[in-house]
């Protein structure tokens, strides 16, 4: 069994509006037009997609994890907006290593999901950065390693991807960078698809190809 | 009722909706300026309840290295030297460091933390773990996103790094109390390493940010160790 599925997830919603930038752009609403766009790319590279929002709502980071947690064979791609950053970039991020506390069961505590994952994890956020290195100037080569929160209770390959910025003189300047990052993250998921071999048995680790 | 009352109802209907729709952004303008007003006295009150930041007019002064934000505003760090009158006594330095961080450089666009967050109080554990306590204003007025929070966190524990040897690890408490994230993005639930040497190096090139740099440099020596035959 292989990668089929990408939970995708626009950052904020609701209340929660995200980064608000000029001529009224609130991150919340932008990141429902990249997620439409990301899912239509990937969709043509054959993968399923789901979400963690399709409207103005705002789950919790528990919920959204629980969308990829509750799938085998998908990745995690949190989608944001910035409010600083060099207009026109776009960059990777991936959770740092982390200890994972052993339990006797064999589980992983729900607040350490994210750490048998780190690895495959690293390797998506990298291959979809060069990707997106390649569309945008001025974007790092490699994904970059932070604790981010929504990632640590994501058990799946997870990368959030934030885009610069929601502070640009027009609102089409941001609106011209949606067909790439949707294509450099289609791009970036296709190449990682055969280093994600799911194990069809539970309880067994996974594998990552060399 | 007749026509002619029908008529009078209608317009004094219309003229109360034109009435409201003007009155309501000056409504909603004064509702904001109360909120903010009691937002910013419940701010100051607590401040006021904190004891002065102790004045050290009388240490020498020294060099200090702040880690405040690129003009070119590429998400990257600079280190910038000041010289200040800086206590020996690490707690007490560590508080004049941070309130000079949070001061700000002279170039309002390079600053990494908000004008008007402060620091509340600063500890250090015996294991080398300093806790910064700031005001919730550090959360609710920092700029959202991954890249400003990091940054934030990044010029908190770099500038500790370089001017407080005995911090070598960093928790971060939003008025006294254990957050989930900075301003939504970035995990507080953490404790961050502090004791490194990865100053001007850009993430852009690296892909490591100051608070990962040794879990990065772990990494791959175990990669390296893995791949030997």
């Amino acid at each position: 069994m292989g990668l089929n599925m990408v939970v995708l997830d626009p950052a904020h919603g609701g209340t929660d509006l995200g980064a608000r930038g000029t001529e009224g752009i609130h991150e919340s609403d932008v990141v429902l037009q990249f997620a439409a766009a990301v899912k239509r790319a990937l969709e043509g590279q054959g993968f399923q997609v789901i979400q963690t929002r399709e409207g103005n709502e705002n789950p919790s980071f528990d919920d959204r994890s629980a969308r990829a947690n509750a799938q085998r064979g998908a990745v995690f791609i949190s989608l944001h907006i910035a409010s600083t950053g060099l207009p026109g970039t776009a960059r990777t991020y991936v959770q740092p290593d982390t200890t994972v506390s052993h339990d006797p069961t064999g589980l992983i505590p729900w607040d350490q999901a994210q750490a048998p994952f780190i690895p495959l994890s690293r390797k998506l956020g990298d291959m979809v950065q060069a990707e997106l290195a390649k569309r945008f100037k001025g974007s790092p080569d490699v994904g970059q390693l932070v604790p981010i929160r929504q990632l640590r209770t994501t058990a799946a390959p997870a990368i959030a991807v934030e885009i610069s910025s929601v502070v640009v003189e027009n609102r089409e300047d941001l609106d011209r960078m949606i067909p790439g990052v949707a294509d450099a993250i289609a791009r970036g998921v296709a190449q990682f698809r055969p280093s994600y071999v799911v194990p069809g048995m539970p309880g067994t680790p996974l594998v990552t190809q060399p | 009722m007749n026509p002619k009352w029908r008529l009078w109802l209608a317009g004094g209907l219309a003229v109360a909706v034109i009435a409201a729709a003007l009155y309501f952004p000056a409504l909603r303008r004064q509702v904001y300026k109360v909120k903010d007003l009691s937002e910013q006295t419940a701010e100051q009150a607590r401040r006021e309840l904190l004891p002065p930041a102790p004045v050290n007019s009388g240490e020498p002064r020294v060099k200090a290295q702040m880690y405040w934000g690129s003009r070119a505003n590429d998400g990257t760090l600079v280190p910038v030297t000041v010289e200040l009158p800086l206590s020996s006594d690490p707690t007490l330095r560590a508080k004049e460091i941070l309130n000079t961080l949070l001061a700000g450089p002279v170039d309002p666009e390079a600053r990494t933390l908000p004008p008007d967050a402060a620091l509340l109080a600063f500890y250090i554990l015996p294991d080398g773990t300093g806790v910064a306590d700031f005001s919730e204003a550090l959360a609710s007025s920092i700029p959202s996103g991954i890249q400003s929070e990091q940054l934030a966190v990044d010029s908190i524990a770099r500038t500790l790094e370089a001017n407080v040897p005995q911090v070598q690890r960093l928790r971060i408490l939003i008025h006294g109390q254990e957050v989930d994230t900075l301003a939504g993005h970035l995990d507080l639930t953490q404790t961050f390493q502090v004791s490194m040497s990865t100053a001007g190096t850009p993430p852009a090139k690296s892909g490591v940010s100051a608070l990962t740099a040794p879990i990065q440099k772990a990494y791959d020596k175990v990669k390296r160790a893995t791949k030997r035959p």
